[in-house]
């Protein structure tokens, strides 16, 4: 880490819990000293370190080893041949963060960051906004930590994913009020309090985790960029991170120069910068979120802006699914490859399928699909889309009956 | 480096000194409207203008406030009641 610089006008910052420029109100990105890195980090130092993010720990922002969520990431990379098939694509994998440690979902990746460095700079207590898994992350991984975590969540949030916080003893607090109040009063509270607020004063450090997988990506395809990256966005943030960690590689020689198009996914009910792509702006207008992939549901994203830069600079494209095409997105996924995603996935998923089928995706190309959250902490979206289990006498005449009427059925 | 220590809290009151930093988002039809003149003088608040971007599409201001805390509260209500979109710099503070 060398320092945090503004991503507008490139003014330096000191490494400290701070998020924007106080000229512009730019935000700030942890800046690297990549000559540096590149005289110690090759790809045989890398291997020989455990298998987690924290192999490639010189391209993230902690100035020691890390304290908290050491053994996330590295989550495998499927090869998704049945999929590869269903969607008419030679060469297709699953990023599969559905099983990231410790809470099931990518924000693993970017909490062990930011707690790890809060860690170093003295905090003592961390807290989120949050309407679901970086909530659960924070908790899980401040609770391991040691460290005292406060929750912000809309006080009409589902039961589910408020156990998963208040579980790890977390101070879990609903906030009454609109969308856009609770999040300037998040905001307010992330300013006046001095604590380590992830996403707000620690963003910086935070973001920066997402890089790691697509670190993970290149080294488990065998140092190679895949000609296809699919992402799903909300604020935009994991998006523009991929891109970074695309380029760093290059930077650093661990894999050769090549082309590739890192694509943008959202559900049609909260579609902001899928919308603005489309138009070909390089705006994107806010809206009101009405959709089941709640986890993407951000009408204001915060790098919508420079996630449709990205994509310009990509050559990509970004497209957009409805609600009945993210459950049968994640079914398609669950029955071909045996994967079962949160609405994040779906929409995904669903928006690969679109992006091959209209030829943005070439058939004879290679893809790579990031699937972010566990199917389990959104078992509400597919509640009475995914038929009933049959039910019979303990008998079995009537096993063999069911069966033979199943197969008529069938044949 | 951290500031947890230095921080004395004080409760807060509608007299408290605030500064607040925001994204205006004016949708096409409002473009026009000079809204900030208008609440520097409506509300005992300082504008302070720190970026913009205006097109034909929507019109962007990134605005700092400051004044006491319930004329900077009144400045937003304000707006919004004008129909501009009002964020904290950050935006997205709750995330998924």
């Amino acid at each position: 880490m060398k320092a945090l610089k503004c991503r507008e006008c490139g003014r330096e910052y000191p490494l400290h819990a701070t998020h924007v420029c106080e000229f512009d109100f730019g935000p700030l990105e942890v800046a690297y000293d990549y000559a540096k890195i590149k005289k110690s980090l090759t790809r045989e130092v890398i291997q020989s370190r455990p298998k987690s993010m924290w192999r490639y720990r010189e391209l993230l922002p902690v100035a020691n080893d890390p304290t908290v969520g050491t053994q996330a990431g590295f989550t495998p990379l499927v090869k998704a041949d049945r999929l590869a098939k269903q969607l008419g694509i030679r060469e297709l994998y699953i990023k599969n963060d559905t099983v990231n440690y410790p809470t099931l979902s990518f924000k693993d990746r970017v909490v062990s960051v930011a707690l790890s460095r809060a860690k170093e700079l003295g905090f003592t207590t961390v807290a989120c906004a949050s309407t679901g898994n970086l909530a659960n992350s924070v908790a899980a991984q401040a609770a391991s930590a040691g460290l005292k975590c406060y929750v912000f969540i809309p006080s009409d949030l589902e039961q589910g994913k408020i156990i998963n916080s208040l579980v790890y003893g977390a101070h879990v607090i609903g906030i009454k009020g609109h969308y856009d109040e609770v999040n300037r009063l998040c905001a307010e509270i992330a300013g006046k309090f001095g604590w380590a607020f992830v996403n707000v004063n620690m963003r910086p450090y935070y973001a920066e985790g997402s890089k790691s997988m697509a670190y993970e990506i290149i080294e488990q395809l065998g140092w190679r960029i895949p000609d296809h990256t699919i992402v799903p966005m909300a604020s935009g943030s994991l998006l523009t991170k991929i891109q970074k960690g695309y380029q760093e590689f290059t930077k650093l020689g661990l894999v050769g120069e090549s082309k590739y198009s890192i694509h943008g996914a959202q559900a049609t009910g909260c579609s902001p910068i899928s919308a603005a792509q489309k138009a070909g702006l390089d705006f994107f207008k806010p809206v009101k979120p009405d959709t089941i992939a709640k986890s993407l549901a951000i009408g204001t994203p915060a790098d919508g802006f420079y996630a449709l830069k990205v994509m310009k600079e990509t050559a990509a494209h970004a497209d957009d699914v409805t609600d009945d095409e993210i459950r049968d997105a994640i079914k398609r996924l669950a029955e071909t490859e045996g994967i079962f995603a949160e609405t994040a996935g779906g929409v995904t998923v669903g928006v690969a399928k679109k992006l091959i089928a209209s030829g943005k995706i070439p058939k004879d190309s290679s893809a790579v699909i990031c699937v972010t959250g566990n199917g389990l902490k959104t078992l509400e979206a597919m509640t009475g889309h995914v038929g009933k289990p049959r039910e019979i006498k303990p008998s079995l005449r009537e096993f063999e009956a069911m069966l033979a009427q199943e197969e008529k059925v069938n044949a | 480096m951290a500031t947890k220590n230095k921080i004395v809290r004080k409760p807060t009151t509608p007299n408290s000194p605030e500064q607040t930093r925001l994204w205006l988002m004016y949708p096409p039809k409002l473009i026009k409207q000079p809204f900030i003149w208008e609440v520097g003088h409506k509300f005992k608040v300082v504008t302070n203008i720190r970026q913009a971007s205006v097109n034909d599409e929507i019109g962007i201001v990134c605005l700092e406030l400051d004044g006491k805390r319930a004329d900077v509260k009144a400045a937003i209500k304000w707006l919004e009641k004008q129909g501009v979109n009002v964020e904290p710099v950050e935006i997205s503070a709750i995330a998924g």
